[in-house]
């Protein structure tokens, strides 16, 4: 385990998206021994303070091989909402600790753990050794490039489509929207804050861009003909029955459950979205893979976690991704550029069901 | 379906629950309070000796003001030192003094079972917090912190000595005694008495203190892991030794 080494390349701070993970973790942990029901791991999981769980061996294309360590926060995943937003973020805090106590160069914030990053106050990279970065803009550059893969292989021209993004005035989704609104018909936003919805629309509107914004997916979901969905709870009102038949749906929200939410509609239509695969291959001590992080394509992993080994292959020891709304086209480009250099690409287009190739 | 509870029940659920918090404290320390004297045994330096009756003596003192407040409160409580789970864990220490084993009974007493008390006093203490038995279990809360910071230094050197070693018995003592607190805390009513509380299981009538067996033990369990990582325990070991316990 990393604790005893003095220096890491890189942390990635994450958690779990669903109880079948955290109970195959334990039985895996346990050698077999412990088989927790769901019900019971939900009366434990939370209470564990974070802690590095494994090691992670990640190989570049160039040759080069870097080192860290995940950090599982155990913030339940039925305790995402706002409601448990202090305990979280205490959680995040003290996984952050971890971080720093393991000597990583740079951390990565996953999932729902970014939002600490992404306040106006960066706490976190407070000049310690360890930086922190959300890991939002290498996520952001493959959904886009992965959106631009579906489009080619339904053959939908870019400038045809009408865009939804679900989530528009997050960090992730402004970012996709600077990207995309120039290139599609309109775009339209959804998002959960009404007021500044309206100012996102407004300025875009300014800019010539055609868009329109409700905070009510009903009203947007008929017209829409490409979906980016970045939520971090389940989507409500999302009437697979309002859709176009030849919609194509981007689930780049993290738990990636839409595929589940939607009961089967657009199986075929819909991919995990903001994943890449490392070409050079990555591996887990002690190799749990099957039980904690399995996908039906190999060697894929999340965009955010895969940022802090980019930085850590080109010893770029900074918070590249920090705050909401500082994604800019060029910083999406030269990750991802530095991505592509180490063998790290958009994921072949898959959801938790399957692959589509 | 949920049936309410009325005013009156729940204030009688208050007191008994309280009562029984009361016994479980008292007979925790008195477990303490003995466990310190035997450990007496172990030792041959004169002064580390005498550092440990003073501990026993600070873990009586403990006993004497719970004691104290159940008195004051006309509150019933129940010493019984046979009591299935105290008893087993004094049965559990002695296995360990007698083999004059001083670090496997620092880590039963000091770690195991002082993170259970500071984090549960503290958790009562701040439900009770308007009331002097509240501040009594949050100044105690403090006081056994102090015991808990004490150890580490002392644990953490032992470790630096000889990790393999070390970790080899804090996993014996682990499974030895913390199997036991986590049965005594499992996250539901007892099926038998535990010789402690007054009627039914005490974890019935948390709702009435405005506490629940699930956050207690959680705490605790929290508090003990976050120990063993400050005396330098690999924390996926710690896991794995907790994942195993009683739920």
């Amino acid at each position: 385990m990393g604790s005893q080494s003095s220096h890491i390349d890189f942390a990635l701070i994450g958690h779990q998206d669903s109880w079948k993970k955290i109970t195959g973790f334990i039985e895996f942990l346990t050698k077999g021994k412990r088989k927790l029901t769901e019900s019971q791991a939900a009366e434990v999981y939370s209470f564990i303070p974070p802690r590095a769980v494994f090691d992670i061996e990640v190989r570049s294309i160039t040759g080069q091989t870097v080192r860290g360590s995940y950090i599982e926060t155990f913030i339940s995943p039925d305790e995402l909402g706002l409601r448990y937003w202090k305990r979280n973020m205490f959680k995040v805090q003290e996984a952050a600790a971890c971080a720093r106590q393991l000597n990583a160069a740079v951390a990565t914030l996953g999932g729902f753990t970014s939002i600490v990053l992404e306040g106006r106050d960066d706490s976190l990279n407070d000049g310690s050794y360890t930086k922190f970065t959300t890991g939002n803009t290498l996520t952001a550059a493959f959904i886009v490039r992965n959106l631009e893969k579906a489009c080619r292989r339904f053959g939908k021209e870019l400038g045809d489509q009408q865009l939804l993004v679900i989530g528009a005035t997050g960090d992730i989704g402004s970012a996709c929207l600077e990207y995309f609104s120039r290139k599609v018909k309109k775009v339209l936003l959804c998002a959960r804050q009404q007021v500044i919805l309206d100012a996102l629309a407004a300025k875009l509107q300014r800019q010539g861009i055609a868009a329109q914004a409700s905070t009510d997916i009903r009203q947007l979901l008929p017209q829409a003909d490409l979906v980016i969905a970045i939520a971090s709870s389940t989507i409500e009102n999302f009437v697979p029955e309002l859709c176009k038949k030849d919609i194509i749906i981007c689930d780049a929200g993290y738990p990636k459950n839409l595929v589940f939410d939607l009961k089967g509609y657009f199986s075929d239509r819909l991919f995990s979205g903001g994943m890449g695969q490392v070409q050079g291959g990555y591996s887990f001590t002690p190799e749990i893979h099957h039980s904690f992080y399995h996908f039906p394509v190999e060697c894929v992993g999340h965009g955010c976690l895969q940022e802090a080994v980019i930085l850590a292959f080109e010893n770029m020891h900074e918070p590249f991704s920090t705050g909401k709304g500082n994604i800019t086209l060029e910083k999406m480009d030269r990750i991802y550029a530095l991505a592509n250099k180490h063998g790290i690409r958009e994921s072949p287009l898959f959801n938790p069901l399957m692959a589509w190739d | 379906m949920q049936t309410a509870i009325s005013t009156d029940q729940k204030t009688r659920d208050f007191w008994l629950a309280a009562t029984d918090i009361l016994s479980q404290a008292i007979n925790g320390e008195i477990v303490g309070m003995s466990n310190f004297a035997l450990l007496t045994g172990t030792i041959d330096d004169v002064h580390e000796k005498m550092e440990c009756v003073e501990h026993a003596n600070c873990e009586r003192n403990h006993a004497m003001g719970f004691m104290e407040i159940a008195t004051k409160f006309n509150l019933p409580v129940l010493i019984n030192q046979d009591g299935r789970f105290w008893k087993k864990v004094k049965e559990t220490f002695a296995r360990w003094a007698a083999k004059k084993d001083f670090i496997g009974c620092i880590l039963i007493q000091e770690v195991i079972l002082e993170c259970f008390a500071v984090s549960m006093y503290h958790d009562v203490g701040m439900a009770l917090k308007d009331n002097e038995a509240g501040q009594l279990f949050l100044a105690i809360a403090k006081e056994e912190e102090e015991h808990i910071e004490h150890s580490i230094d002392l644990l953490r050197a032992e470790l630096e000595k000889d990790a393999a070693g070390f970790l080899e018995k804090a996993e014996a003592v682990h499974y030895d005694c913390m199997t036991i607190m986590a049965e005594w805390s499992v996250i539901r009513s007892c099926d038998d008495s535990c010789g402690i509380c007054a009627g039914d299981c005490m974890k019935e009538r948390l709702y009435a203190v405005e506490l629940d067996i699930r956050s207690l033990r959680g705490n605790a369990m929290n508090l003990y892991m976050k120990t063993l990582d400050r005396i330098g325990v690999p924390g996926v070991k710690s896991l794995e030794w907790v994942a195993n316990l009683p739920i």
